[in-house]
């Protein structure tokens, strides 16, 4: 579904990913983790060009991503995306922000979007939140609207670039719980996360990324009891003794 | 203090004359507002000719005095057979000049939105005309109204030049009534509250609108 053959990408003069190989199919939920400025984030978003990259290929479902000819905005359709910071937009209202994507770019009636926005609203546990603006949530409810808003395009995968990062520690459970459920109802993910819990119990695959490479490729169980490499074993040991 | 009978012996030439200033001022704010909004994206626009096009054009009429603009197209355009009255003349002068202010009011406006507002709307699959126009661009109005009401303001008053173009504005008028009558500081005294007229509510309905946009926050 999503695969990377040799790609680089460089900001100026310095290589933000060496050579990545990855491939990751239709209902996999896959966990990226790594030190900060090891490039994960950057990985992630080149699957849906906010990056583009500079070398290699990148295909998503076949379709050359940084091919000219491929309508990204079309593309993108397909990709939801949640991102550290939330990004709802301040002057809609929840309703609005999550219908305005289904209306605009698909072309739904609003009849038809505001149902669907209502069902995901419904899911992620706010129905009571659909006419308050943004500000009035806390940062959990912020982040589970964004998912909701991310899902009613209807997408086939689902990347997720920190999502619980920003948020005070009693709000990152109610968060984790709707991306679990999302994962078992079969929906491809890319993660970018440092929440072990979260991928220990639903991720298919760890992908370790430091200084641009992927180091490793594992099974969460065993990659949490048994790093093979040596920095992912230092890593480990500093996110688990903080 | 002023003599009043200079006003009301004179009522019709300022009722002529502000009506006439209130007319171009809002030909030109309406005018200067879309050109302004244009340029603002030309500038920033992700396609390089558009960014030249926009900074030439900026950076050209905001250096030079409106004067010149104003003379030139009175006075040089109909030797390409185009020929402009004075209002024309003036009115669309300060379109092109106000505009290039305008454009960078809207432009550092447009900037000041976050990055991520961009990014999570074009990878929603919303084109970036959409993007401005759905995320971008209401976000940025509310910051942009301060100085806009400022561009506004000093629309209203450089209007002034469509006096030299015979066009019949208020400063014209005080003008001619001053020729007229050998009266000079009365006659300047009330062409000022008349100015004053427009601009007051003109800044109070920018400070108004300014509270309640940030309310809806």
């Amino acid at each position: 579904m999503i695969e990377f053959k040799n790609v680089d990408k460089y900001f100026g003069d310095f290589q933000v990913l060496k050579n990545i190989n990855l491939t990751i199919k239709k209902g996999e939920v896959v966990v990226i983790i790594g030190p900060s400025g090891s490039g994960k984030s950057t990985l992630l978003r080149c699957m849906n060009r906010l990056e583009t990259i500079s070398n290699g290929s990148l295909t998503i479902n076949g379709v050359e991503l940084n091919d000219k000819k491929t309508d990204i905005n079309k593309l993108r359709r397909k990709i939801g995306m949640v991102f550290q910071h939330f990004y709802l937009y301040p002057h809609k209202t929840v309703l609005e922000n999550i219908m305005l994507a289904p209306v605009k770019a698909l072309g739904q009636s609003k009849e038809e979007a505001k149902k669907t926005a209502l069902a995901y609203l419904e899911k992620v546990g706010i129905p009571d939140k659909a006419n308050a603006y943004p500000s009035q949530l806390s940062g959990g409810q912020q982040q589970r609207v964004a998912i909701a808003r991310g899902l009613a395009m209807h997408p086939e995968i689902m990347l997720f670039d920190e999502p619980t990062s920003a948020l005070d520690p009693e709000m990152i459970g109610e968060v984790l719980e709707v991306m679990k459920h999302l994962a078992k109802e079969g929906m491809t993910m890319v993660v970018v996360t440092h929440e072990m819990g979260f991928a220990k119990e639903v991720a298919d695959r760890i992908i370790f990324v430091d200084k641009g490479e992927i180091l490793e490729d594992a099974d969460p169980a065993e990659f949490y009891k048994e790093p093979k490499e040596e920095r992912a074993k230092l890593f480990l040991s500093r996110i688990l003794n903080h | 203090m002023p003599d009043f009978s200079i006003l009301t012996e004179n009522w019709d030439m300022y009722i002529k004359g502000f009506f006439i200033t209130i007319y171009t001022s809002l030909i030109g704010l309406i005018g200067s507002f879309i050109l302004g909004t244009i340029l603002a994206i030309f500038r920033i626009a992700p396609f390089k000719p558009f960014n030249w096009i926009g900074t030439i054009y900026i950076e050209f009429f905001r250096n030079i005095p409106l004067l010149i603009i104003a003379f030139f197209l009175f006075t040089a355009l109909p030797t390409i057979n185009m020929q402009l009255d004075g209002f024309q003349a003036g009115t669309l002068a300060l379109i092109i000049y106000t505009s290039a202010f305008i454009a960078e009011a809207i432009r550092a406006g447009i900037l000041s939105i976050p990055k991520g507002q961009t990014e999570a709307a074009r990878s929603s699959g919303l084109t970036y005309t959409q993007t401005m126009r759905y995320i971008i661009l209401p976000q940025a109005i509310k910051i942009v109204i301060p100085p806009l009401g400022n561009q506004f303001i000093n629309l209203v008053k450089n209007s002034s030049i469509l006096t030299i173009l015979a066009a019949g504005d208020l400063m014209y008028q005080a003008d001619l009534i001053s020729t007229r009558t050998f009266v000079t500081f009365d006659v300047y005294i009330f062409v000022a509250i008349f100015y004053l007229v427009i601009t007051i509510p003109l800044s109070t309905g920018v400070n108004y609108l300014e509270k309640r946009l940030a309310r809806s926050n």
